[in-house]
Parts: structure tokens; sequence; C-alpha cells
């Protein structure tokens, strides 16, 4: 008869041999593991040790999301002087647009949105007060004294609905008149107001006017004005150093944004710098 | 399942060639029936190669198994290594000639010439390779008096290459190759061969999987794979009698008792 003891030992030393490789793999796999854990919380703390500074800003950025707000409406009633009128006309007027456009512009809006989103946490909520506020600066706030208790009910119905399909419609007319006015205007009221409360929040969105604009000189400009007034604003970091590549001068974004990591550890920054280092971003 | 059952499986894959046990698969068997076609025409030899174990003996053994109910046929599985021998040999049988001394090509050349056989014999040589290359080029020539009918089989080494440049490459010749059976074929194989036999539950234990396991160790090579069966029903056995099946299972084909075998027959270096 076979001797199976002898076979079944030779069996296992082969079975052992045979499954010395998959134990390599899966033993460095899992030290990889453990290695890009650690890492990815070393990465979360700075996130947090981040996030303070922005919560700041957050506060003032609401407050002049507020103004701009008022603004919005005040323009409404100039034009048409009963508010609920005007709003009436503009759904008319849509109407007759045809929808594709109006989602079309929804969406583009909503990718620019996600995109920055990734870059840094605070650009986001910039983007948005970009989008509520940007048709409605040229107007100064002289107006702005007028009905304003009339008014706020309203905004705040906008504000809550700006998300929604409905809203999409609604405001859809307004956008239609943005592009047809020149945003240097926009901008120039914004820089009257700034210059008003010098509120960093507005020289920034001047600053990240101009650099959707290609002004590079003037982006990078505004950007050094608000890092004199806060210097703990991310976003504001991010454009003067972007302006500068896009200036050619690419050693100093690199110092300087190396220069602010380490002094705010900033994630966002960090991954601009190895974008610039790595000419992923021109 | 008793003992037996064990051990009944195990003969079922004893290297042996028996025209009875003959398998039949798809490709095989139109390999067969353009065999069968082929010897009806008189002027070509067929030559039936593949590598060891792909089942060429067993194919000729079938085949002179078939036609010995409807013509003359005759098999020679081991060589007739002597030029004389082998012209003696097929005097006798073919033309019923009886020499007891030297008999040289030009003599069984009358012989031939002066035989009065109605049908046209068919002589199968198994092993061909074996054979000088002096004595398969007077072959041909016998061949190519259309009085004889020759189907030769042979291994594919690469001494065969040479053979075949040299006497196989011109017209008259018919070659068929036979190759390992393919995943597909080895199961119905396995489980066919098994249930000729009757033994239902051995055959049930080889699923797909099994077979597939089985298929990586052996490629398809009937030999390989009747090594292997036998070696693994020998260890069921031993593990039935020494009361072990309960750790392996009866239900399908333990992996565990397939690499076993596999390292009693050397298909696996350990
Ligand atoms: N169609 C088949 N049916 C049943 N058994 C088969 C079949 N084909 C091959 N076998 C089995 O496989 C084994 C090997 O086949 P065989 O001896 O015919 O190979 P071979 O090609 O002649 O090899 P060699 O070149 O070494 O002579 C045999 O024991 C035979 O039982
Ligand atoms: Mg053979």
């Amino acid at each position: 008869m076979l001797n199976t003891r002898d076979l079944e030992e030779r069996w296992l030393k082969y079975k052992i041999k045979s499954y010395i490789p998959y134990a390599t793999i899966a033993l460095s796999s899992i030290v990889i593991i453990i290695v890009v854990s650690i890492f990815l919380n070393s990465n979360k703390v700075e996130k947090k040790t981040t996030l303070s500074p922005e919560i700041k800003v957050e506060k003032e950025v609401q407050q002049v999301k507020i103004k701009t707000i008022l603004t919005k409406a005040t323009e409404a009633i100039e034009k048409t002087p009963p508010t609920k009128e005007a709003i009436q006309i503009q759904k008319t007027t849509v109407e007759e647009v045809p929808k594709t456009i109006a989602i079309v512009s929804q969406g583009n809006s909503i990718k620019r949105q996600e995109a920055s989103l990734k870059l840094s946490p605070s650009l986001d909520f910039m983007k948005k007060m970009q989008h509520s506020s940007l048709p409605y600066y040229q107007e100064e706030s002289a107006i702005e004294q007028e009905s304003r208790s009339q008014i706020v009910e309203e905004v705040e119905e906008l504000e809550i609905e700006e998300n929604t399909d409905t809203t999409v419609v609604e405001e859809e007319p307004k956008k239609i008149t943005i592009q047809r006015r020149d945003s240097a205007d926009d901008i120039r009221g914004i820089i009257k107001r700034f210059k008003k409360n010098n509120n960093p929040a507005l020289s920034l969105f001047i600053a990240k006017k101009y650099y959707e604009l290609g002004e590079y000189h003037k982006a990078y400009n505004y950007a050094l004005i608000t890092n004199e007034i806060n210097s703990d604003i991310d976003a504001s970091w991010i454009v003067s150093t972007k302006s500068l590549v896009k200036l050619n001068q690419k050693d100093m974004a690199i110092q300087t944004l190396k220069q602010y990591i380490e002094d705010s550890h900033s994630s966002s920054a960090k991954i601009l710098l190895d974008e610039i280092i790595s000419g992923k971003f021109r | 399942m008793s003992s037996s059952i064990y051990i009944n499986s195990k003969n079922v894959f004893l290297d042996t060639v028996n025209s009875k046990d003959y398998i039949q698969l798809d490709r095989v068997s139109t390999i067969y029936q353009a065999l069968k076609d082929s010897i009806k025409k008189p002027l070509k030899m067929i030559l039936l190669y593949g590598k060891p174990g792909t089942g060429k003996s067993m194919f000729l053994t079938k085949l002179y198994h078939d036609l010995s109910s409807s013509q003359i046929v005759h098999i020679y599985q081991t060589p007739i290594l002597d030029e004389s021998e082998f012209y003696k040999i097929l005097a006798q049988d073919i033309f019923s000639t009886k020499y007891s001394g030297e008999l040289n090509f030009t003599q069984f050349m009358k012989i031939v010439a002066n035989s009065d056989i109605s049908s046209i014999p068919v002589v199968l040589l198994d092993e061909a390779q074996l054979y000088s290359d002096a004595l398969m080029e007077k072959i041909r020539l016998i061949s190519d008096t259309r009085t004889i009918k020759f189907v030769i089989t042979l291994h594919k080494t690469e001494k065969e290459d040479l053979i075949a440049k040299e006497h196989f490459q011109t017209r008259i010749w018919e070659t068929i190759e036979l190759e390992n059976a393919s995943n597909a074929e080895l199961k119905i194989y396995i489980q066919k061969k098994l249930m000729k036999a009757n033994c239902f539950d051995s055959a049930n234990m080889f699923t797909t999987k099994s077979v597939n396991k089985i298929f990586k160790l052996t490629n398809g090579n009937y030999r390989d794979t009747n090594k292997l069966l036998y070696a693994l029903f020998d260890i069921y056995s031993a593990y039935d009698t020494n009361h072990q099946l309960s750790s392996v299972g009866t239900t399908h084909v333990s992996n565990k008792l397939i690499e076993m075998s596999a390292i009693h027959t050397g298909l696996i270096n350990a």
C-alpha cells in the first residue's frame, strides 16, 4: 500500500514553499497600508489646524454676503420699483429662454465649485459668494438704505432656493445680464466698497476676479493687500502665488508658498506647491 | 463508498491500450472519420503523429478493431526492426507465404507484384519513429505499388522532425496530428472512463474545478492524466483503509490529494 504519511509530509513542504511568495506579497502590502494610513492621519491633523482661520473668514464673508444680497435686491428695486412685479417679469422672460442654457450654465458653475473644492475648502465658499454677489456690486450703497426692511424677506428666500432647480430658472435672466455687462464694471464697484471698509474678503474677491480675467498683476496686488490685512487666508496666498507663476515668477512663487506652508501648514497650499514644482500648474 | 470502488477506479487509469476502452471524444472522432475516409484513397499513406501520450496507439488500436470486420487489416504495435524480418512477417501475414531463409526487398516486391488479393490490405504500424530511415523508404516504395496501404504513427520528437522532412512531406503522405485534450475534453474523458467501469460515484467527484486543477498539472495529456488519477485513487483507497476519508471528504476530489498524487507521480517537484 501507498505510504501516504510520507506523501503528506512532502505535500506540506510543497504547500509551505508555494505560499512563500503570497506571504511576502501580503506582508509587504500590509506594511504599505500601515505606512499610508499613518501618512494620511498626519495630513488630517494638519487640516484641522488650518481650519480655524477659515472659520473667521467665513464669518466675515457671511457678513459680506448679506450686504451683497441687500444690494442685489435694491438693484431690482431701482429698475422696477415694485419688487414683486420685477420678479414676475423676470420669470416670464425666463420661459422664453431655452432651458438647456440654464442647465448648462448651472452645471458649469457646479463643476467649477467642485474643482475648487478639491484644491482647498476655503475657496469653495468664496466661489459661492462670487456667484451670488457678482453682478450686483456696481450699485452704490446709497440706495441700499432706502428700503432695507422690505427687501430682507425676499433676499432670504432667494438665498435658500439658490441651489434648487426652480431657482435655476429664476436666476437665469440675471445671469444673462451679467454676461452683457462689463466684468471690469463689477470689479470697480467692489473696489469702491473695499476702499470704504477694507474688508479682506472683498479684496480677495477682487484678486480672484482679476485672476479669472487674466489680469495677473492686479490679481497679485490685491492678493498682497488681502494678505496684509489678514495673513491667514489660504485662498489669498494661493491667488497671489498662482498669479506669480502666471507672471513667470515661478521661483518667487515657490519661495512664498514654502514660507507660508511653514507658518500655516496649509494642505491646499502644499498641494499647489506640488503642482507648481511638478509643472502641473503652469 | 466501499474500498473496492477506489480500487476499481484506480484500475480504470492503468496505462493500457485496449480498443474496448476507447472513449469517443468529439475532436478525436472527426479525425477518426477523416482517417477512415482516407484509407479508401489508394495512393495515400497516412501518418498519425503527436506528442507521447496523446492517444496515437489507442487510435490505431481502435482503427484496427473497427476495420477488421470489413477488410484485411494487420497491426504491428511493436516495430519489427530487422528489415528481412519485417518483409517475412508481412509476406506471411498478408500473402500467407512462409519464408525460412532471408527475404530481401526485391524478393518481397516480387511477392507483392504477384499478389492476387482483390482488396487492398491495410497495415498499421505503431511507433514508427523506431524504424530506420532505409526501411521507411522501402515502406514508401511498397506503398507506391498500391498493393498495401500503410497507416503509421510516430512520436513527435526533435528527431521526428527530421524524419518528417525526409519521408513524410511528400504528396503521398496524409498527415494527421493528435493533440492533448482541452479542459472540457479532459472532463469528458475522465468521467466517461469511470462510468464505463460503473464507477459512477467516482465520476461525480470530478467537478469542473477539480478537472481544471488536473488540467493544470497534466496539460491535458492522456497518459499523464492516467498516471495522476491512478495515484489519486491509490491514495483514496489508502485513506479509506486508514479511516482518514472524513478529513478529505468524498463529494468531490480533494485538491490536497490531487497535489499529493502529482508529487507522487513527479508532476510536481517536491
Ligand atoms: N480516446 C481515448 N479513449 C480512451 N483512452 C485513451 C484515449 N486516448 C488516449 N487514451 C489513454 O491514454 C493513454 C495514452 O495513450 P496512447 O498510449 O495511445 O498514447 P500514444 O500517443 O500512443 O503515446 P506514445 O507516443 O508514447 O506511444 C492510454 O493508456 C490510453 O488508455
Ligand atoms: Mg503509442
